[in-house]
């Protein structure tokens, strides 16, 4: 019976702490819109009157992007880390961080999504040469 | 054989993907992929990314988006499943775990697991607590807009009568008179009015119908061809159109006058011209619809007493013809055949014409049995010219 009572009270404070975290999504304001999220719910069939849930839906949406584009950060840094010319050249590069192609599609395949793309197009005869070797 | 078929199986699965592919992303969901595209931006840019690949950026967007669009089609089947049809934060949190199965949450080996102390809740729930709030850049509204349509109102809303026992009064009601093209037009068959528009539809199904007659010719030529181009129903149509209303009579034959007809024009004689002047084998076929013309005309010359009336209505339609080109549906022939003398007509030539409606009303109870006949067959016939 003690431990029914125990499970109980943890069973409360699950649904407790659940609605208060619901309760408090109301304050945050997540950066993807809710609007954006009504538009693709309703899209997908997802019916659904109380706003909490689809603030919960944009902050987890949010979440899965944030850490998506942290990953591939994590890769840019690493490239950037990798390729140690000059002292000035690090530096150089170090200013902008760039999100390409290659760091997301890394990162992504972690997550289940599979982006493929063309690494050159053979459109003019320079193409895949090394830039320094291409007359200008 | 074998080898065509296989190619033939290749080119419709490369096809399926391509259309199963570009259904999540249509030309009408460019405004959501566009906000997307700002809000993974600015999420982006609070990771700590200065700029992006354009192709990156589109392609982050597109897999928020489709991620979103995921979650909700997750969370609408586990409220299915459940037998409602609303979806609860349970179907979410469900949804959610399902999504994050690929890289793992915590506790998501617990076979005894409550949903609401969900390893992936408690992410969302530290996410929360050490992001920024950092608040969408525009105010959009609420999208799609839906247009509040105003349709045009019944006849019971109107408070009119319909025009017979065979209109439902719940039927959206004709347009008034007044909305009619009263502009006649010159030469090239420029539609007027607001009723310019829907003859010109008819027009073109006239056309689809008989794909030999060239739309120009209709108008430059033959002033019969509007009315019988389409068989016999339509050409009693006009005729009855041409009786009641003038404006829905044929344009008129190259080089006839109004004014200089002689009062009796034989129709033999009308379809030999007709015949003689357009070599073209399409008015060849023309002339046997003025033909057909002609035996409903005998048809109903035999329903009324005198030749003088028949040459007379015939008179009118030759006269008619003299107008400049204009086009008409000859179906609203119907309200018309009530309202031929409210007809504002600007031409004088028209007035004359309106005033001899009013004088063979006499004459209109036999007139009128041979129009209730070409009433129903001109229906039957605009009806299997519109299907």
């Amino acid at each position: 019976m003690n431990h029914n009572q125990q499970s109980n009270d943890g069973k409360h404070d699950d649904d407790s702490a659940l609605s208060d975290f619901l309760a408090s999504l109301m304050d945050y304001t997540p950066t993807i819109p809710d609007e954006l999220v009504e538009h693709y719910l309703a899209k997908s069939g997802f019916q659904c009157p109380d706003v909490r849930l689809i603030r919960l839906v944009a902050v987890a949406t949010q979440k899965f992007v944030a850490d998506v584009a942290s990953d591939s950060l994590q890769h840019c840094k690493a490239r950037q880390a990798a390729v140690v010319k000059d002292k000035r050249d690090k530096q150089q590069k170090d200013k902008r961080l760039i999100l390409t192609m290659d760091d997301l599609s890394k990162s992504l395949r972690e997550y289940g999504v599979n982006v493929k793309q063309q690494e050159y197009f053979a459109d003019s005869p320079s193409t895949g040469m090394d830039p320094a070797s291409r007359d200008e | 054989m074998k080898d065509g078929g296989l190619e033939n199986k290749k080119e419709l699965e490369n096809s399926k993907k391509q259309s199963n592919s570009s259904k999540f992303r249509s030309k009408s969901d460019d405004f959501a992929l566009s906000i997307a595209k700002v809000a993974v931006a600015q999420v982006c840019e609070s990771i700590g990314f200065q700029s992006f690949q354009h192709s990156a950026l589109e392609t982050l967007s597109d897999v928020a988006a489709r991620y979103i669009y995921t979650l909700g089609k997750t969370a609408n089947f586990n409220a299915n499943l459940a037998g409602r049809l609303e979806s609860n934060v349970f179907d979410v949190i469900q949804g959610l775990e399902e999504l994050e199965s690929g890289l793992g949450f915590a506790g998501a080996s617990d076979v005894n697991r409550c949903l609401a102390n969900s390893g992936v809740v408690r992410d969302i729930v530290h996410f929360v607590g050490d992001a920024v709030d950092v608040p969408f850049a525009y105010d959009i509204p609420r999208f799609p807009v839906v247009k509040d349509r105003k349709g045009m109102g019944s006849f019971w809303e109107k408070g009119e009568e319909p025009h017979g026992e065979h209109i439902p009064s719940w039927l959206p009601a004709f347009p008034d008179p007044e909305t009619y093209a009263t502009q006649s037009t010159v030469g090239n068959g420029t539609m007027s009015g607001s009723n310019g528009v829907k003859t010109g539809l008819v027009r073109v199904e006239w056309k689809v119908e008989r794909p030999l007659l060239n739309f120009q010719q209709q108008f430059a030529r033959n002033g019969n061809v509007g009315d019988s181009s389409c068989g016999g129903g339509d050409s009693t149509k006009a005729k009855e159109a041409s009786n009641s209303n003038p404006y829905l009579a044929a344009p008129l034959h190259f080089g006839e006058k109004e004014v200089d007809v002689s009062p009796v024009v034989l129709p033999t004689k009308l379809s030999n011209e007709v015949a003689s002047r357009d070599p073209i084998p399409e008015n060849r076929f023309l002339g046997n619809q003025v033909s057909v013309l002609e035996t409903f005309a005998t048809a109903i010359e035999a329903m009324k007493s005198g030749i003088c009336e028949y040459d007379g209505s015939r008179q009118k339609n030759v006269l008619y013809n003299q107008r400049p080109t204009v086009h008409f549906k000859i179906g609203i022939g119907k309200k018309s055949l009530n309202s031929a003398p409210y007809f504002i007509s600007k031409n004088k030539d028209l007035q004359k014409i309106a005033y001899w409606f009013e004088n063979g009303n006499e004459k209109d109870d036999r007139k009128r049995r041979a129009e209730i006949f070409s009433k129903e067959s001109m229906e039957c016939s605009h009806e299997s010219g519109q299907l």
